[in-house]
C-alpha cells in the first residue's frame, strides 16, 4: 500500500523523536526562565542539532565533501551550532557543518535513499529507528574503524547506528508528599505506605521493564518481559495512575500536585527538582537507560567517511558535558562521567555508579516476533492501551 | 455562457470543482480505507470479526456508546433551555446569547479541553471552592475520568445542539401557543403538548449532529480522559500510526462510518431527514 511506506517508521518511533523534541523545549523554558544563558543554550540545541536549515536549501552542493548536513529535530534558532562542535570537526578537517532541523523521520531517510536523493550526512534518531532503517538497508554500518567503539556503552554500539547521548526512565518523587522516600518499583506499587496518584508513560516502552521489577525480577531478568505479566502488575495499581503523553504533561502533572510519584523522564524530573526546590527528587535504582542514535544514510552526499568521522568527532566528552548541562542529557561517551563537574554527577545518568543501578533499554527485544504474526513492540502497545482502558 | 447547454448543466458546472475534488480527495482515500480493512493483513473479514470476538473491542465500543448517549442527552437538554432563552428574550439579549455561544464555538479544542483541566484537577478551582465551604472534605476526583470527558465534550458540543434548536423555535408560531392557552391549557401544558412537538424538528436535528460527531471525538476524551477513557478514535489512532495494525484501523474507521449510515437510516424511518436538515 502506497500510503503505508511513507507513514512507516515514522509513527512507531515517534517516542524517540519526542524525546529528542521535549529536549529542545526543555532547553527553551531554562533559556527564557533565565536558568542558563544564550551561549549554553545554543551549543546545547547546536549539540542536538535542533537549528533550522539555514544553508541546505539550496539543495545538494556540488562541493559536496566540503560541506556536511546533520539532521535533527528542529527548534528554536540558535546559530551557535559551530561553537559547540561544528567548529572543531571544520578545523580538523576543513569540512563545513550544516544544521537541518527539519527532523529525521525514519520515513524521510527511507525515501530519500530509496529516490537516491540523499541530502543527509548524519542522522539522529533512536534505537527503534536505527534497528528499522537498518533492516531496511537504507543506513549504513558504523565504521568502527573511525568511531571509538569504547566511546560508548557496549550494548548502544549497534550495528548501524551509536549513541550520542543517553537517558533514562526514572522513579521521580514528590518529597513534601510522602512521609517515606520510595526507592524501588516495589515501592511506587506499594499503596498504603506511599499513598496518591502515581503517572506513567502511555506507550509501553520504559514503562513495561519498571512492572516486570516491581514483579520480583531483578534487573538482568527483565528482558526477554512477559508482556502479560507487566499488564496484571500495571492493572494492580491501575486506578492510581495518571498517564503522561508528552514530557511537559509529565512534569506538570508534578508541579499542579496531581501526583506524588511517577515513572519520567530523567531530564524532566531534573527540571522539577530545580523548578520546586527540591521538592521533587528521583533514584536511579532500576531505572531504564535508553539511547540517542546516530545514523548514517547510504550514499550520503558527503561521503560515508566524512560522516563517520564528524561521529567519531562528536564522541568529544567536553561537548557532550555542554548538552549535560543545559539540559541533562547523558553524555554517552563513559570516559565524560569523570569530566562532569563534582556537583552534578547525580544528575548523570551514565555515572558508574548510576549506571549499575539501571536496565539498559533492548531495542532488540521489541523487535522480536511474538508469536503471531506480530512484533513485541505491537502486542506491548496494544495490550498496554487495553490495559490502561480499565 | 455555454450555449446549448440547458439551465440545469450549468449549474452542475458550477459545482464541477468541488465533486471532482470531494472524489479525489474524500471519496478515493475512503474507498482505500474499506479496502485495506478487507485485505490486510490478509485478503477476506478476518478484521471484521474481531468485532464480535473481542472482548476488548466490546468494552470500547461500549465505552464510546455510553459516553455518547450521556453526551448527546445532557447537550440537547441544555442546549434546548438556552434556545429556548434566546427565542423568547429581545433582541438585544438574544444578540448577547448568541455572541457568547459563538465565542466558545470559535475557541479552539484544546484551549477549551486544558481549560477544564485546569478547573477541574485535583487542586483546581472547584475542588478547591469545595473544601473551602466545606461541602467535601477531599478533593473531589473530577478530571481524567468519563466524568471529565462528559463535561468537556458536552461543553465543546453545546454550540451544535443550540444552533439548530434555535432556528427551529424561531420559526414556531407563538400565536399557536396562544391559542392553546386561550382554550385553557396551562403554560406547561402548552409547551408539553404544542410548543415541544413543533420544535420536534430542531431536537432530531441536533441530536444527529451532537451524536454523530461525539462518536468520532478525539482530543476531548484524550486529555480530559488522562488517559483512561479510550473511546474508538484513540484506539484506530494506536492501530494506525503505534501499532502499524492499517487493517483493524481501517475496519474500526469503516464501522463508525456504518454506524452513522445506520442511525441515519434508523433516524430516516422515523422522521423526514429532509425537512430535518432543512431542505424543504
Amino acid at each position: 500500500m502506497s500510503i503505508k511506506k511513507t507513514l512507516y517508521e515514522k509513527d512507531l518511533y515517534d517516542d524517540e523523536e519526542l524525546f529528542q523534541r521535549d529536549c529542545a523545549e526543555i532547553a527553551k523554558e531554562r533559556y527564557l526562565s533565565g536558568q542558563i544563558d544564550r551561549r549554553t543554550f545554543a551549543k546545547a540545541l547546536a549539540f542536538l542539532g535542533a537549528v533550522p536549515a539555514f544553508a541546505t536549501l539550496g539543495g545538494r552542493s556540488a562541493k559536496a565533501a566540503e560541506e556536511l548536513v546533520v539532521v535533527n529535530w528542529g527548534g528554536p534558532a540558535v546559530k551557535a551550532y559551530e561553537e559547540a562542535f561544528g567548529k572543531p570537526f571544520e578545523e580538523a578537517t576543513g569540512v563545513k557543518v550544516v544544521i537541518d532541523g527539519t527532523g529525521p523521520l525514519g520515513s524521510k531517510i527511507r525515501a530519500m535513499v530509496e529516490a537516491k536523493n540523499v541530502t543527509w550526512d548524519v542522522a539522529d534518531t533512536g534505537a527503534g529507528t536505527t534497528l528499522v532503517l537498518g533492516d531496511a538497508g537504507v543506513i549504513e554500518e558504523i565504521d568502527y574503524s573511525i568511531v571509538d567503539k569504547s566511546k560508548v556503552l557496549e550494548q548502544f554500539a549497534f550495528q548501524h547506528g551509536v549513541a550520542n547521548y543517553m537517558f533514562s526512565f526514572v522513579l521521580a518523587y514528590n518529597k513534601k508528599r510522602l512521609e517515606k522516600v520510595p526507592t524501588s518499583w516495589a515501592d511506587f506499587w506499594n499503596l498504603k505506605d506511599f499513598p496518591g496518584a502515581r503517572t506513567m508513560r502511555k506507550q509501553p516502552n520504559g514503562m513495561m521493564e519498571a512492572c516486570m521489577q516491581a514483579a520480583g525480577r531483578s534487573k538482568d531478568e527483565v528482558y526477554p518481559i512477559d508482556i502479560d505479566l507487566a499488564v496484571s502488575k500495571y492493572k494492580e495499581i491501575a486506578d492510581e495512575v495518571i498517564i503522561w503523553g508528552s514530557g511537559s504533561q509529565s512534569q506538570q502533572l508534578f508541579r499542579e500536585g496531581e501526583v506524588v510519584m511517577g515513572n519520567i523522564w530523567h531530564t524532566r524530573a531534573n527540571l522539577l527538582r530545580r523548578d520546586m526546590k527540591g521538592d521533587v527528587a528521583w533514584t536511579w535504582n532500576q531505572g531504564c537507560i535508553a539511547p540517542g542514535m546516530w545514523n548514517v544514510p547510504i550514499g550520503n552526499p558527503a561521503g560515508k567517511d566524512t560522516a563517520m568521522k564528524f561521529i567519531a568527532s562528536a564522541q568529544d566528552p567536553k561537548q557532550q558535558i555542554t548538552l549535560f548541562e543545559a539540559m541533562g542529557n547523558g553524555p554517552a561517551n563513559p570516559a565524560a562521567a569523570s569530566l562532569v563537574p563534582e556537583d552534578m554527577r547525580a544528575y548523570d545518568p551514565g555515572q558508574p555508579e548510576n549506571l549499575a543501578l539501571q536496565v539498559p533499554f533492548n531495542g532488540l527485544w521489541y523487535r522480536e516476533d511474538y508469536g503471531n504474526g506480530k512484533t513485541n513492540d505491537q502486542v506491548s502497545r496494544e495490550k498496554w492501551l487495553e490495559v490502561q482502558a480499565g | 455562457m455555454f450555449p446549448g447547454m440547458s439551465q440545469h448543466g450549468r449549474y452542475w458546472l458550477l459545482i464541477l470543482p468541488a465533486v471532482a475534488l470531494m472524489l479525489v480527495f474524500y471519496i478515493y482515500p475512503l474507498l482505500q480505507v474499506l479496502w485495506i480493512s478487507v485485505t490486510e493483513p490478509e485478503p477476506g473479514l478476518g478484521n471484521y470479526r474481531e468485532l464480535f470476538t473481542s472482548a476488548f473491542l466490546h468494552k470500547i465500543w461500549w465505552t464510546t456508546a455510553r459516553i455518547c448517549v450521556i453526551t448527546t442527552v445532557l447537550t440537547v437538554l441544555f442546549g434546548y433551555v438556552v434556545a429556548f432563552a434566546m427565542a423568547h428574550v429581545r433582541q438585544r439579549h438574544m444578540t448577547a446569547i448568541m455572541f457568547c455561544v459563538l465565542l466558545t464555538f470559535w475557541l479552539s479544542v484544546l484551549v477549551r479541553a486544558f481549560a477544564w483541566v485546569m478547573l477541574l484537577r485535583t487542586e483546581g478551582v472547584i475542588n478547591e471552592a469545595l473544601l473551602w465551604i466545606g461541602l467535601t472534605d477531599q478533593p473531589l476526583r473530577l478530571s481524567r475520568n468519563e466524568f471529565g470527558v462528559v463535561v468537556g465534550m458536552v461543553h465543546f458540543m453545546l454550540p451544535l445542539a443550540i444552533l439548530p434548536i434555535y432556528a427551529n423555535l424561531r420559526g414556531i408560531d407563538a400565536s399557536y401557543v396562544s391559542a392553546a392557552r386561550g382554550m385553557g391549557a396551562s403554560a406547561w401544558k402548552a409547551f408539553w403538548w404544542v410548543y415541544l412537538p413543533l420544535s420536534k424538528p430542531g431536537v432530531i436535528a441536533a441530536t444527529i449532529l451532537v451524536f454523530v460527531f461525539s462518536l468520532g471525538f478525539f482530543i476531548t476524551p484524550a486529555i480530559l480522559g488522562g488517559g483512561r477513557v479510550v473511546m474508538i478514535s484513540e484506539f484506530i489512532r494506536v492501530a494506525f500510526e503505534e501499532t502499524l495494525l492499517w487493517g483493524k484501523a481501517t475496519m474500526l474507521s469503516a464501522s463508525l462510518l456504518f454506524c452513522v449510515l445506520l442511525i441515519l437510516a434508523i433516524v430516516g424511518r422515523v422522521v423526514d431527514l429532509r425537512r430535518v436538515f432543512g431542505s424543504t
